[in-house]
């Protein structure tokens, strides 16, 4: 923390993870994925507001689009961030504000970043959660995050010119895969929990039966804004039964 | 194909065929710098910190999230890719949590203003209202987490931040496999995840300590093939495979 030349950074053995995490380039980086989006926000507007007049769609209807999808995203918006508030103390802004606000998910990128630090003997936040840890976890989900990108940029033409997708020739496959995938990482992750310490075990316990709780509330009201809320309530009140569970 | 496009046919589809060129080059160009840049921090790290890593941990470490989550990779473009069509796939995947937030929006702005998904009108509402959920969301992550949260997490008492760092693992794992197991209602291969999990932390991994590190992959790997086993039959007869 104190006066280190800039290619001086970290000390591997150290936790205090933020000396780190909220190093000036990595949040240069991070604004910089910002800026990008909006460019490519106001480019795509543009083509929009080109191509409407030709398919009989008068420029009222796409302000009008656009004001539904902004007021649309208000409150899972707000949602992302409250998760991504509780998850700071662990990966720093500049990682938080890329990997689980942009890009990625909360839910995936943080079972991607537990997995990265089981690779190197330690927990997220244990204490053995140490600079190096970190950084090995916050390079890991920013090249598996990248994928999802790269896939992207190279599969997208690939499905326009084919147009039939392996989505339309085999959707059994296509449905089930990624559920028993996430089921199964979140399962393992879940119950790889259990045996550290009785708070984690009860902890587990508490996040799950609140999400249920949610979702059932969010059912029988019909509120939609509930289910989108729930992992953040969740996050947040399992942190407060922690603390008083540490503490007591 | 064109049977279903409205009055002014050509014209139309002319339009539109240079709404897509340009946002698929837009998008693609704009994507790439987007790649590169979130890459750029994490090479910096890795090149210029005294952080002592060595490709060998980002290789294992690597190799343990690919062979967890390496099949979505592939999976979610193609699952997403008829629904958003390929101006937004550039969109969505550079924003993130596209089922949670992006999908919804379109499909409201859509309904807003009368336009069936998949029409020429459909896809631009679906194209504006993910560019209206980009503006709200780059601004509220920006403001409630680049600097209201940033200076929050200074201000509360170092205690209360330890806790939270030590406890967020399974204050949200929990609520996480909730989440999944209720959104995604598909009974066989929630039990069978969850039955193989319990026997790799409690059976194999007492026995064998060195799975450890892909404890959670050889559960996924597992769990897609024997999911594949055991699927009901019924339900996907219609598509059934050689």
């Amino acid at each position: 923390m104190n006066t280190m030349p800039v290619l001086a950074l970290g000390d591997p053995m150290s936790t205090d993870i933020w000396a780190v995490a909220n190093n000036p380039v990595l949040w240069i980086c991070a604004l910089g994925v910002f800026t990008v989006i909006f460019v490519q926000t106001v480019l795509y507007m543009r083509a929009a507001r080109a191509a409407a007049p030709h398919v009989e769609m008068p420029k009222r209807e796409l302000t009008e689009s656009f004001r539904a999808g902004a007021v649309a995203s208000i409150g899972p918006s707000l949602a992302v961030v409250l998760v991504a508030i509780a998850l700071l103390a662990l990966f720093g802004t500049p990682a938080v504000l890329l990997r689980i606000g942009l890009v990625g998910s909360a839910q995936a990128e943080t079972a991607s970043a537990q997995i990265a630090a089981s690779t190197m003997g330690a927990d997220l936040g244990g204490s053995l959660y140490t600079q190096q840890v970190f950084a090995v976890a916050f390079i890991t989900m920013s090249l598996s995050g990248g994928m999802w990108m790269l896939t992207t940029l190279l599969l997208t033409p690939v499905l326009k010119k084919g147009g039939k997708s392996l989505a339309k020739k085999n959707p059994a496959v296509m449905a089930l895969i990624p559920t028993a995938a996430l089921i199964a990482a979140f399962s393992s992750l879940s119950i790889a929990e259990l045996p550290k310490s009785n708070v984690h075990a009860m902890l587990i316990f508490i996040s799950a039966g609140l999400m249920g709780l949610f979702l059932l509330l969010a059912k029988l009201l019909n509120a939609k804004w509930l289910r989108e809320w729930a992992l953040g309530f969740s996050i947040v009140i399992s942190l407060t039964a922690a603390y008083f569970l540490h503490t007591a | 194909m064109a049977s279903t496009t409205p009055v002014p046919a050509s014209n139309a589809n002319a339009s539109m065929a240079r709404f897509e060129a340009q946002t698929t080059r837009y998008g693609s160009i704009t994507m790439s710098i987007g790649l590169l840049l979130s890459l750029a921090g994490p090479a910096y790290i890795f090149f210029f910190s005294d952080l002592q890593i060595t490709a060998g941990m980002v290789w294992l470490s690597l190799v343990a999230v690919a062979a967890t989550f390496g099949v979505l990779w592939f999976v979610e473009p193609l699952t997403y890719f008829p629904i958003l069509g390929s101006a937004a796939m550039y969109q969505a995947f550079m924003i993130g949590n596209i089922s949670n937030k992006l999908l919804p929006a379109a499909i409201v702005a859509q309904s807003t203003i009368g336009a069936k998904a998949g029409t020429k009108r459909g896809d631009l509402a679906a194209v504006m209202a993910i560019c209206g959920a980009a503006t709200v969301h780059l601004t509220s992550l920006l403001i409630f987490v680049g600097l209201l949260g940033t200076w929050l997490v200074t201000r509360i008492p170092t205690e209360v931040i330890e806790v939270a760092r030590l406890y967020i693992l399974p204050s949200l794992m929990g609520a996480v496999l909730v989440q999944a197991i209720v959104s995604m209602k598909q009974l066989r291969p929630t039990l069978v995840a969850i039955g193989l999990a319990l026997c790799m932390q409690f059976l194999i991994l007492p026995n064998f300590q060195s799975v450890s590190m892909f404890s959670t992959a050889l559960v996924v790997i597992f769990s897609i093939l024997v999911s594949w086993l055991v699927r009901d039959r019924k339900k996907f007869r219609t598509n059934g495979g050689q």
